[in-house]
């Protein structure tokens, strides 16, 4: 006939989505990830080798969950912008099932509190007896500092555009 | 009969309801609804998501620090059933609701006083900023015309009685102010 016998799709849907939300793709979560950080952050960095993993498992960054091949390219991970926003989700205290039960009403509700997370030691520092520590942030009183320059902004920026008209 | 509480949004799960979800160390997930499960899927943080009880409560939106909370909780010791203890705890459980259900409407409601004060300041405020669109500033302006025009005749007429001023051509004061200093260093000689 020489028709295009495909259907045109009206909707191009979620299924890449769904691919990417199954649970043989799940990565470890964040929980997870911070009991590492506060438990076994050494043994993870400084791991036995291992033949499956990329890198025989020498090259491993705690925050990320994520194997590297060498050292440089890790080295280059630290630098991008993904780790430093897994460093920023890890500042808080990650969700947690007995957090649900508290927002639930059953015990009284704690407000998640706020860490320093800094990028690993290296595997020498880590040898040596270095860990990662997670620290309470100390209460500042940043809010108000964080509040104060934002409103003075949009003032100057509302100003200009006044004396335009 | 167990009512769970969702992981998501802290709702109760009735029998029948909702996803289990185990993850490969064990912890059990359990959502109420597609809903839950599905924002847990794309690892959304409950905290930020304004529809949860725990966005709720984290910014201050409902009471969160009160004894009455400590009551109904995950003991994990075992009771043995005895009909007295049954009864007394459904009884308990009808005033501990409600104890608990005054103080968070009236938490509830306190917030909500403050949001009507600064509205008010607002108003003001708007009111104060936009007087222009509710008294003109042209009224009155012919009377207050009229009146500063009367209080500069009346300055006219005192000002009027003053020194005048007499205008001396340049030319004529150079040449008189070089005479002057002429005058002034034959002076300075003989001194």
């Amino acid at each position: 006939m020489g028709m295009v016998q495909k259907r045109k799709k009206m909707h191009y849907g979620d299924t890449h989505l769904q691919r990417r939300w199954r649970v043989r793709n799940r990565r470890r979560d964040l929980d997870q990830i911070d009991d590492d950080l506060r438990t076994r952050s050494g043994e993870l960095i400084n791991q036995n080798v291992d033949l499956d993993k990329p890198g025989f498992a020498q090259f491993y960054c705690v925050h990320c969950a994520k194997y590297f091949i060498d050292d440089r390219s890790m080295q280059a991970h630290f630098r991008t912008k993904v780790h430093k926003r897994r460093l920023k989700a890890l500042e808080m205290e990650p969700y947690s099932i007995e957090e649900s039960e508290r927002a639930a009403g059953r015990g009284s509700f704690q407000m998640p509190k706020k860490r320093v997370i800094e990028t690993q030691p290296s595997k020498d520092e880590v040898k040596a007896g270095k860990r990662i520590k997670v620290e309470e942030k100390p209460e500042e009183d940043k809010p108000m500092d964080e509040d104060a320059p934002t409103t003075s902004a949009k003032q100057t920026r509302k100003k200009p555009k006044k004396m335009a008209t | 009969m167990r009512i769970d509480t969702c992981y998501f949004c802290s709702s109760k799960i009735y029998p029948g309801h909702g996803v289990h979800f185990v993850r490969n160390d064990c912890k059990i997930f359990k959502f109420c609804r597609g809903k839950c499960h599905k924002a847990f899927k794309k690892k959304k943080n409950p905290r930020k998501v304004a529809w949860t009880k725990a966005y709720r409560k984290a910014h201050g939106k409902e009471l969160t620090i009160d004894p009455s909370f400590e009551f109904e909780k995950r003991r994990n010791v075992p009771v043995k059933y005895n009909r007295d203890t049954w009864q007394k705890a459904i009884g308990a459980i009808k005033k501990v609701t409600e104890i608990k259900q005054r103080r968070e409407n009236h938490f509830v409601m306190e917030r909500l006083r403050k949001g009507r004060e600064v509205e008010i300041q607002m108003d003001v405020k708007d009111v104060q900023r936009n007087m222009s669109l509710i008294r003109s500033p042209a009224a009155g302006l012919k009377e207050r015309r009229a009146k500063e025009e009367a209080e500069e005749a009346a300055l006219m007429d005192e000002d009027l009685p003053e020194e005048k001023i007499t205008y001396v051509d340049a030319r004529e004061l150079e040449k008189k102010l070089e005479e002057g200093l002429g005058e002034g260093d034959l002076e300075m000689l003989e001194s």
